[in-house]
C-alpha cells in the first residue's frame, strides 16, 4: 500500500514561437536575393497598420527561476507528514520516537548506500543521468598514491585520514625532504579540527582505528555517534599537533591560529591563552577567527566577572591594535560570552551592539538570542519586562534570515520561552509569524528543538486562547509539525475543561492513544476523571462509555499500567450513566480481582441504575458484593434493595442477612 | 499482502522441488525457512501462527486511520497535490471506485486500489491551481505587440511560423530525442513566383503542399540538434525559391505527362473534336487549317474545350458532367 517511488513521466507541450522576419530590410533592398523572396504587399499594407510594430525584448531568467515561481504558489499541507516519510497511514510515524526512528533509519541506510557505492566504484560506472550529476556517481575514499611524497600527504590531508597523514608527515622528515609551508599549515589544521583522531565515518565499523589505544575507541563505543561526541574530545599534553607545531622551524600566525583554535575547540582554553602570548611575543598578529576562538574561550580560564570582561576587552584591544577587522561571529562570541557574565551583561551587552552597529554588521539570530538570555533570566522576569522583546519583534517582522552561526537555532525557542514565561499571546504569535516569513523555518533546528518550539507555542495556546482557536492550531500543528508529550496534552485537556468542550474527550482519547501516550497512568486518569465528573447528555454519555470501555481494553492490553482506585470507580460511574450494565458489573468485578474498595457513592449509583433498568438479580449480586468487601454500608444497601425491587423470597432471604450483619458485628 | 507473498515463494518452491537435485531442494527449504523467520520476527501477529504466545510479542501494529479524516473542507488543494504525483488515497479525500464488479458486486473502493495508481491523473491541474500558475507566470511574459491584433496582420508581418516542441520528464534523464524537431509553414502567395517558378516549386516539394491552405510545411529532424534542424529548414526554403526561379536546359524536354494541369490545345480531345466536326461537314468548305481555326473559334467548340478542361482538371462532378453534356449537345446538335 506504500506510494510507487517511481514518478510517472509526462509530457507538457509548449506553442511553438513565431518568428522574426525584420521588418526593415522587407522595404529596404528590393534586389537583395534573399528578401525579395517576399512579396511586397502594396499600399494596403501601410494604409492599415500606421503604428509600428514593437517588438519587446526578450526577458531573461535563470534556469530555476520558473520553479521557483510555480513553487511560490504552493504552501504547507498541514495534514500531510513530513515528506522523507511514505504518505501512507499504516507506514508514517505516529509517535515522537517512531518519527526519530524512521528519519534515523531512512539516513543509515542512505548512508549504508553511499558507503557501498564509494567503496566499490566499479560496479557504478555507467552514468545514466543527463545531465550529469555529481554527487551520486562513487566518490574516491581510498588512498590512490602509496609512495612517500608530498603529493600522497596532501592526498591524504583532503581525504582527512588524520593518523595516516601525520605517518606520512613522519616519514616525509624521516627521510630528509621537506614539507612545504602550505601543506604543513593544512596538516596543522587537519589535526587540530579532529583533535588527532580520525573523524568517524558514517557507516564505516569503528574498528578502523586499531592502532589507537583501546580504551579510546571504548570511550568512543559509549559516547555514540551523538552530536556533542565533539565536545568530549579532549586535547591531550603533547599531541600530534603540538609535537609537529614544535618541530617547525618557523612557526607563522596561521599554524599558532591552528593551534590555538583546536586547542579552544577541544578543550584546552589555558594552553590556547599561553600559545597566544606565545604569539604576540614573536610579534605575530593573529587573525579573526582565532580572537573569535579566544573571546569564546574566555569564561573558562576566568571566573569572577569582571576579571572576564576585563580580559574580553583586552583582547578586543588587541584586535584592535593589530588591525584586524572583527566580523559578526566576533560579536557573537562577545555576547555569549557575556552570558556567564552576571550582571554585567545588562550593561555591556547594548554597547556590544551598538559597536555592532557602527561597523555596520548585521546581526543574526545568535545575537538576538544571546541578548534575550542575558535580559530574561528564565523564570525570574515579571510581566512588566516584555519592552525588549516586543521592539527586538518589531524590527525583525518579516525579515528572512539565512544561518550565519551554529547558535541562530537556539534562538526561535529561547524567544517562544519569554513569550511562556510572560503568558503574552500576541508575542506568540508575533513570533510564530516570524517563522513563518520565507525560509525561517529551516532556522528552526533539529526535531528536538522544534518540538521545543511548538510544544511551547502550543502550551501558551492552550493557557491563553479560546478553545476553538486551540483546536484549530491543533489540527494544523499537530501531529505534522510536534508530537506533543503528556505535559502538552495534560494542557489542552485543561482547555477542554476551562471552555466546557468535554464532549471533544473520546477524540482526544484517540489521539492519546495514537501519539503512544495511553500507557501514562497519570494522563489517562486525569481524562477519566474529567470525563466522569459531570453529567452530560445522552448522546455524549455514550460516547464517553465507548471511550471508557477503549481504557479499560487498554488497561487490560499493558500488564505494566496498573488500575488505581480513582480510575476504576471513574470507569464504572461513566459506564453506568450510559446504563450498560453488564460492563459495570464486570468492573465491580474487576475491583475485586485487583483488591479495590468502590466507593459507597459507587454502590448506589450502581442499585439506583439497576433500578431504572429493573434487574433485581443484580442488586442482590450488588449487596452480596458490597457484603464480600465488608462495606459498612451494606446494611444501607440492603435494605434499599429489599424496599425497591421485586424480588423473590430467595432473593429476600439473602438480602434480609446482609441487614442484619454489621449488627452482629457489632455485637 | 505479505502473507500472499510468502504462499507464491512456497508454491515456487513446491513446484520446482521436483524438477532439481536434493540439494537444490534443501537450498529451496532454507530460503523459505529463512523467509518465514524474517516474517513472523517483524510487528505483524499473523492469525496462522498462533502457536506462539502473546507474551513479549509486540501487539500489531493498527493500519491507522487515513488523513482524509482530517482534512478540513476548505483546506487548499493545491498545496496537498502541488504537482503531478500518483494517486494515495490516503490523500483524496473523495470516495472513487475503480475496477471490475467481480461477481455482481461492486467496483473495489479506492484504498490499495492499483487501478488508480496506474492511470494518469490530473489532481495537481485543479482549475484554482492554473490560475495560481497563471498569476506566477505573467512576470516572465512580455506583452504582446499592440499593431499586432488581428491573425490577418500577424500573418502578413510573420508570414513563416516555425514550430517546435518542448518535452519535460521526471526520469534520470531530461533530454528528449523528439525535441529536435522543427516544422517550418508558410504561405506560397506570399512568395514572388511566375507560373514556371511556382509549378517547379510545386514538383520540388511534393507532399509537403496542402493545396487548400495554400500552406508549404517543411518538418526537418536529419540532424541531432533543434537549432540545426532550425537552419536547415531556412536553407530548405532559401534553396526551394532559388531552384524554381532557375530554367534548366532539360525543363524544355517537358512532356504532356508531365503537365500539372490539362491543356485542350493539341490534345486528343481537340483533334477527335475537329475530325468529328469536319466528318459533319457543319463547316464550309475551304482550306484544312483554316477550317479548323474557324471552327475552333465557334462559341460551341469554346463551350466544349471548357468543360473538357474542366473535367479532366477538376475531376468527375454533378455540375462538371452536366457542363459537358450540354457542351456535347450543342456541338452535336442533339
Amino acid at each position: 500500500m506504500a506510494a510507487p517511488c517511481r514518478h510517472v513521466g509526462h509530457h507538457i507541450k509548449r506553442n511553438g514561437s513565431f518568428l522574426r522576419i525584420n521588418l526593415d530590410q522587407l522595404f529596404a533592398s528590393r534586389g537583395f536575393r534573399w528578401t525579395s523572396a517576399l512579396q511586397q504587399q502594396g499600399a494596403e499594407v501601410h494604409k492599415e497598420s500606421k503604428e509600428p510594430i514593437v517588438i519587446p525584448r526578450k526577458k531573461s531568467w535563470s534556469s530555476e527561476a520558473v520553479l521557483e515561481a510555480l513553487a511560490s504558489t504552493v504552501h504547507r499541507d498541514p495534514t500531510a507528514y513530513p515528506y522523507q516519510f511514505q504518505d501512507d497511514p499504516y507506514l508514517s510515524p505516529r509517535t515522537s520516537a517512531e518519527f526519530k526512528l524512521f528519519s534515523l533509519s531512512q539516513e543509515s541506510g542512505r548512508a549504508a548506500a553511499k558507503y557501498f557505492i564509494n567503496n566499490n566504484p566499479k560496479f557504478f560506472t555507467k552514468d545514466f543521468a543527463e545531465p550529469h550529476i555529481p554527487c551520486l556517481m562513487p566518490e574516491s575514499v581510498a588512498l590512490r598514491l602509496e609512495e612517500v611524497s608530498e603529493e600522497a600527504l596532501k592526498e591524504r590531508i583532503t581525504l582527512r585520514k588524520v593518523s595516516a597523514a601525520v605517518e606520512m608527515y613522519d616519514q616525509l622528515l624521516q627521510a630528509g625532504t621537506s614539507v612545504s609551508m602550505e601543506t604543513t599549515q593544512e596538516l596543522l589544521d587537519l589535526i587540530c579540527l579532529y583533535c588527532d583522531k580520525n573523524p568517524v565515518q558514517e557507516g564505516e565499523p569503528e574498528v578502523e582505528d586499531a592502532e589507537e589505544a583501546g580504551e579510546e575507541t571504548k570511550r568512543r563505543k559509549h559516547k555514540g555517534r551523538r552530536a556533542a561526541d565533539h565536545l568530549r574530545t579532549s586535547w591531550k599534553e603533547n599531541n600530534n599537533a603540538e609535537r609537529i607545531f614544535n618541530l617547525l622551524p618557523e612557526k607563522d600566525s596561521r599554524c599558532y591560529s591552528a593551534l590555538i583554535r583546536g586547542m579552544v575547540k577541544h578543550g584546552a582554553y589555558s594552553k590556547a591563552f599561553s600559545l597566544y602570548t606565545d604569539l604576540l611575543n614573536n610579534r605575530l598578529s593573529a587573525d579573526v577567527h582565532t580572537f573569535n576562538a579566544l573571546i569564546s574561550a574566555v569564561p573558562d580560564i576566568r571566573d569572577k566577572f569582571n576579571e572576564r570582561w576585563d580580559l574580553i576587552t583586552e583582547l578586543l584591544n588587541q584586535m584592535n591594535e593589530q588591525k584586524v577587522h572583527p566580523n559578526l561571529l566576533t560579536f557573537n562570541s562577545v555576547l555569549k560570552a557575556l552570558r556567564r557574565c552576571g550582571f554585567l551583561a545588562k550593561t555591556y551587552a547594548p554597547q556590544t551592539l551598538n559597536e555592532m552597529k557602527a561597523l555596520g554588521i548585521a546581526p543574526s539570530l545568535a545575537t538576538y538570542d544571546h541578548i534575550l538570555a542575558v535580559f530574561y533570566k528564565s523564570g525570574s522576569s515579571g510581566p512588566n519586562n516584555t519592552d525588549i522583546i516586543q521592539d527586538m519583534l518589531t524590527e525583525l517582522e518579516g525579515t528572512s534570515f539565512t544561518c550565519q552561526d551554529p547558535h541562530d537555532v537556539f534562538f526561535f525557542s529561547s524567544a517562544m520561552r519569554i513569550c511562556l514565561d510572560s503568558k503574552d499571546l500576541e508575542l506568540g504569535y508575533k513570533v510564530h509569524s516570524l517563522v513563518e516569513v520565507g525560509d525561517n523555518w529551516r532556522l528552526l533546528g533539529d526535531s528536538y528543538q522544534q518540538s521545543v518550539f511548538y510544544g511551547r507555542f502550543f502550551s501558551l495556546l492552550c493557557m491563553m486562547e479560546h478553545i476553538d482557536v486551540v483546536l484549530k492550531w491543533y489540527s494544523r500543528i499537530i501531529p505534522s509539525l510536534y508530537y506533543p508529550n503528556p505535559q502538552g496534552m495534560r494542557d489542552l485537556l485543561q482547555a477542554l475543561d476551562t471552555d466546557g468542550r468535554l464532549d471533544l474527550l473520546p477524540t482526544i482519547w484517540k489521539d492519546i492513544k495514537t501519539l503512544g501516550h495511553d500507557n501514562k497512568v497519570d494522563l489517562v486518569e486525569e481524562l477519566l476523571s474529567l470525563m466522569a465528573r459531570e453529567e452530560h447528555s445522552p448522546e455524549v454519555q455514550e460516547s464517553f462509555a465507548a471511550c471508557a470501555l477503549d481504557v479499560k481494553s487498554v488497561f487490560d492490553g499493558r500488564s505494566s499500567m496498573e488500575w488505581s482506585t480513582s480510575s476504576l470507580s471513574h470507569v464504572t460511574t461513566l459506564l453506568l450513566r450510559a446504563n450498560k450494565l453488564q460492563q459495570a458489573w464486570d468492573m465491580l468485578l474487576l475491583f475485586k480481582a485487583k483488591n479495590r474498595v468502590p466507593s459507597e457513592v459507587l454502590l448506589n449509583n450502581f442499585l439506583s441504575v439497576c433500578q431504572s433498568s429493573g434487574a433485581p438479580k443484580r442488586a442482590v449480586e450488588l449487596v452480596q458484593l458490597a457484603a464480600a468487601f465488608c462495606l459498612p454500608a451494606t446494611p444501607v444497601l440492603a435494605k434499599t434493595a429489599l424496599a425497591e425491587f421485586q424480588l423473590t423470597d430467595e432473593q429476600r432471604s439473602i438480602l434480609s442477612e446482609f441487614e442484619a450483619a454489621p449488627e452482629k458485628e457489632t455485637e | 499482502m505479505a502473507s500472499l507473498i510468502r504462499n507464491v515463494f512456497l508454491s515456487l518452491g513446491r513446484t520446482n522441488v521436483c524438477g532439481l537435485g536434493i540439494k537444490e531442494t534443501t537450498n529451496r527449504v532454507t530460503y523459505a525457512t529463512a523467509l518465514f523467520a524474517n516474517s513472523t520476527s517483524g510487528n505483524k501477529g499473523l492469525p496462522d501462527r498462533g502457536g506462539r504466545g502473546s507474551v513479549g510479542r509486540r501487539p500489531r501494529r493498527e493500519p491507522g486511520e487515513p488523513r482524509t479524516e482530517k482534512m478540513p473542507l476548505d483546506q487548499d488543494w493545491t498545496s496537498v497535490y502541488p504537482s503531478a504525483t500518483s494517486f494515495k488515497s490516503n490523500a483524496v479525500p473523495l470516495p472513487v471506485r475503480m475496477g471490475y464488479p467481480v461477481k455482481r458486486g461492486v467496483p473495489p473502493e479506492k484504498k490499495g486500489n492499483l487501478e488508480l495508481v496506474k492511470i494518469p491523473n490530473f489532481l495537481h491541474l485543479t482549475p484554482a491551481a492554473i490560475k495560481k500558475h497563471c498569476e506566477a507566470l505573467k512576470p516572465f511574459c512580455t506583452e504582446w505587440p499592440s499593431a499586432l491584433d488581428t491573425d490577418a496582420k500577424c500573418d502578413e508581418h510573420f508570414p513563416i511560423k516555425v514550430e517546435s516542441t518542448d518535452y519535460v520528464c521526471a526520469g534520470p534523464s531530461v533530454r528528449n530525442p523528439s525535441a529536435r524537431i522543427v516544422h517550418l509553414k508558410v504561405k506560397l502567395s506570399r512568395f514572388n513566383l511566375n507560373d514556371h517558378a511556382r509549378k517547379k516549386m510545386l514538383k520540388l516539394v511534393g507532399e509537403r503542399y496542402c493545396k487548400d491552405s495554400d500552406i508549404l510545411s517543411i518538418t526537418t529532424d536529419s540532424c541531432p540538434l533543434r537549432q540545426q534542424n532550425y537552419e536547415y529548414a531556412k536553407y530548405l526554403l532559401t534553396v526551394l525559391y532559388h531552384e524554381s526561379w532557375k530554367i534548366e536546359a532539360w525543363e524544355a524536354e517537358k512532356t504532356a505527362a508531365d503537365m500539372e494541369e490539362y491543356s485542350w490545345e493539341d490534345s486528343l480531345s481537340q483533334k477527335n473534336m475537329l475530325d468529328t466536326l469536319l466528318r459533319m461537314k457543319v463547316a464550309g468548305e475551304g482550306e484544312d487549317a483554316d477550317v479548323r481555326k474557324q471552327l475552333l473559334e465557334r462559341k460551341e467548340v469554346q463551350d466544349y474545350k471548357d468543360s473538357v478542361v474542366r473535367l479532366k482538371n477538376e475531376g468527375a462532378s454533378e455540375s462538371s458532367m452536366l457542363q459537358y453534356k450540354e457542351a456535347v449537345r450543342k456541338v452535336l446538335n442533339v
